[in-house]
């Protein structure tokens, strides 16, 4: 893993882009690695781009926004235009090919281009309520920032609490997961 | 009262509003009183919700300017109070802070930064500078703590409410949006655990004894008579104020000794600045920073043996020139070049300080 990687991770409010971020952000804390997560946030309570920003290092990290992201996800035809700014040539920009009339609207100086079909994969195969921990799993794939099995253990702590209730939840959340991280597999590696 | 809140110290990863409030408790605060406003309410929220565990309390008002008096009357009472605001709610703060500098009170604020002038945003800036420093009809004899990550925001609420109670002059923390919203790792401990004493409250009113002959009698006023009465009064707050100044006074800096350009900046800026020098010096270029983080009262001293010595200086601030005026008073008669980096409102990345060094040491 490189020393300093930076995350942006874009949608709709309700896309669950918060809290895929805080899972990430707090299972990298549990590794022992320094980690810093900040939510954009503004006067309107719904609607609007949900921004999320991570930041996963060995060492003290800097400022908690930055000009340019290793890895961009964007769920929506709205997060793919607000994060064009982020992207520059060592980007993989990671985008749910779901989205209707994107052409020519993907940027052209991101290092790689990543179509997952999340939304789709979420709806046929699983159940459209495991959309975030799909998009969790395709972060964890792009970047590496902590490995499956860690990723497995954030979503256990997070959502124990359901498993226990109803065991078959958790193994629909892994196959989610695991799923996610095998659409977004990097050319480079 | 005397329940242990932080049993041992543990690593937390946490906003930095739960940060103020795990603090406050850990620092005996007693009660806490506010109103709400992005981005501080989840300093209000987290409090509320600990509290009763601890058995403090909280009393919501219905604005700042009440807070700010309430807080003020707390503390009169002998009791640990705090407050917590930002923007539109400070600047209604000033009224009672300045009651609070008047009588010498004991106040402790946490402000929030948000962007202004007025409503403006409820994310991030740095323009709440002058106002938290020298707001008010006043000359603000105030102690003012600019934070730059959680580790600081923790320290530092504690340390505000030993410098309140130890020097009698309202105290302030001063974070900004980012800091209240992000989430990153910390050390949360008991302070008697690191060998930090908290400075006991005591009641200003209500003391045993007769006033004139077993203490000296209570006078909190805030209002003169005379133009020499009152100045006597604040002459003697101002050189009181002067003499802890150097006491009080932090600082941290890097690599000015020999450096082409020092580049000057507080709270979450430093962040940026620090990170950009690092890569700057890797790259061989002659660059330090200073970073006071005492705004209020600034390390003169050692901002003007730096001055003397620097070469360039490059002021970095999420405001048009707030701490900028604040550094150019101290530093006057320098002849040193100042130039800046303002961007009101508005966050400052480490790639955009690097860029700027590189187009002034071209």
């Amino acid at each position: 893993m490189a020393e300093l990687t930076r995350i942006v991770l874009a949608g709709e409010g309700g896309q669950g882009v918060q809290t895929v971020a805080e899972i990430l952000a707090e299972a990298a804390n549990e590794e022992g690695k320094q980690a810093l997560y900040i939510p954009n946030f503004g006067v309107e309570q719904r609607g609007g781009v949900s921004v999320a920003y991570v930041q996963i290092s060995d060492r003290q990290i800097g400022a908690p926004k930055f000009q340019t992201g290793d890895i961009v996800i964007a769920l929506s035809d709205r997060a793919v235009h607000r994060t064009q700014k982020y992207v520059g040539p060592q980007t993989t920009f990671v985008y749910d090919s779901t989205i209707q009339g994107l052409e020519g609207e993907l940027p052209e100086n991101a290092g790689e281009v990543l179509p997952i079909p999340a939304v789709e994969v979420a709806k046929k195969e699983f159940h459209p309520r495991v959309f975030n921990i799909i998009i969790l799993g395709a972060v964890v794939g792009a970047s590496g920032v902590i490995t499956l099995e860690q990723a497995k253990a954030a979503v256990e702590k997070r959502l124990g609490y359901k498993f226990t209730k109803q065991p078959e939840l958790r193994d629909l959340n892994f196959r989610a997961l695991e799923r996610g991280a095998g659409m977004a597999v990097r050319r480079a590696g | 009262m005397s329940q242990k809140v932080i049993s041992a110290e543990k690593r937390a990863f946490m906003t930095g509003n739960e940060v103020v409030a795990w603090a406050a408790l850990a620092a005996g605060a007693e009660i806490m009183y506010g109103y709400p406003i992005t981005p501080q309410n989840e300093i209000m929220h987290y409090w509320t919700r600990l509290a009763p565990k601890y058995g403090r309390s909280f009393l919501q008002t219905e604005d700042e300017l009440s807070a700010g008096f309430t807080t003020a009357g707390g503390v009169m009472a002998g009791r640990k109070a705090f407050t917590a605001t930002s923007g539109p709610g400070n600047t209604l703060m000033q009224e009672p802070m300045s009651m609070a500098e008047m009588m010498r009170l004991p106040t402790v604020v946490v402000v929030q930064q948000r962007g202004g002038p007025s409503t403006a945003t409820v994310i991030y800036s740095q323009q709440e500078v002058t106002l938290t420093t020298i707001g008010g009809n006043g000359e603000g004899m105030r102690i003012v703590y600019s934070t730059a990550t959680h580790q600081e925001l923790f320290d530092y609420t504690i340390k505000a409410f030993n410098a309140a109670w130890k020097y009698r002059f309202p105290t302030f923390v001063l974070g900004d949006g980012y800091q209240a919203k992000m989430r990153e790792p910390l050390t949360i401990y008991d302070p008697a655990e690191r060998g930090i004493g908290m400075v006991p409250p005591e009641p200003f009113v209500g003391k045993e004894g007769i006033p004139g002959e077993d203490r000296p009698p209570a006078q909190y006023r805030n209002t003169f008579n005379l133009e020499e009465e009152l100045y006597e009064k604040v002459m003697a707050d101002v050189s009181e104020y002067e003499k802890i100044a150097p006491e009080v006074a932090e600082f941290q800096a890097d690599g000015t000794e020999d450096a082409d350009l020092v580049l000057v900046c507080h709270g979450v800026v430093f962040r940026a600045v620090r990170e950009a020098v690092a890569k700057l010096r890797e790259q061989g270029r002659k660059v330090g920073y200073f970073r006071p983080v005492t705004l209020r009262p600034l390390p003169v001293r050692q901002l003007r043996e730096m001055v003397g010595k620097a070469k360039k200086i490059l002021l970095v601030e999420s405001a048009y020139g707030q701490l900028a005026r604040l550094f150019k008073e101290a530093a006057y008669g320098s002849g040193t070049e100042i130039l800046t980096l303002f961007r009101p409102g508005l966050g400052i990345t480490a790639g955009e300080v690097e860029a700027k060094v590189k187009e002034i040491l071209t």
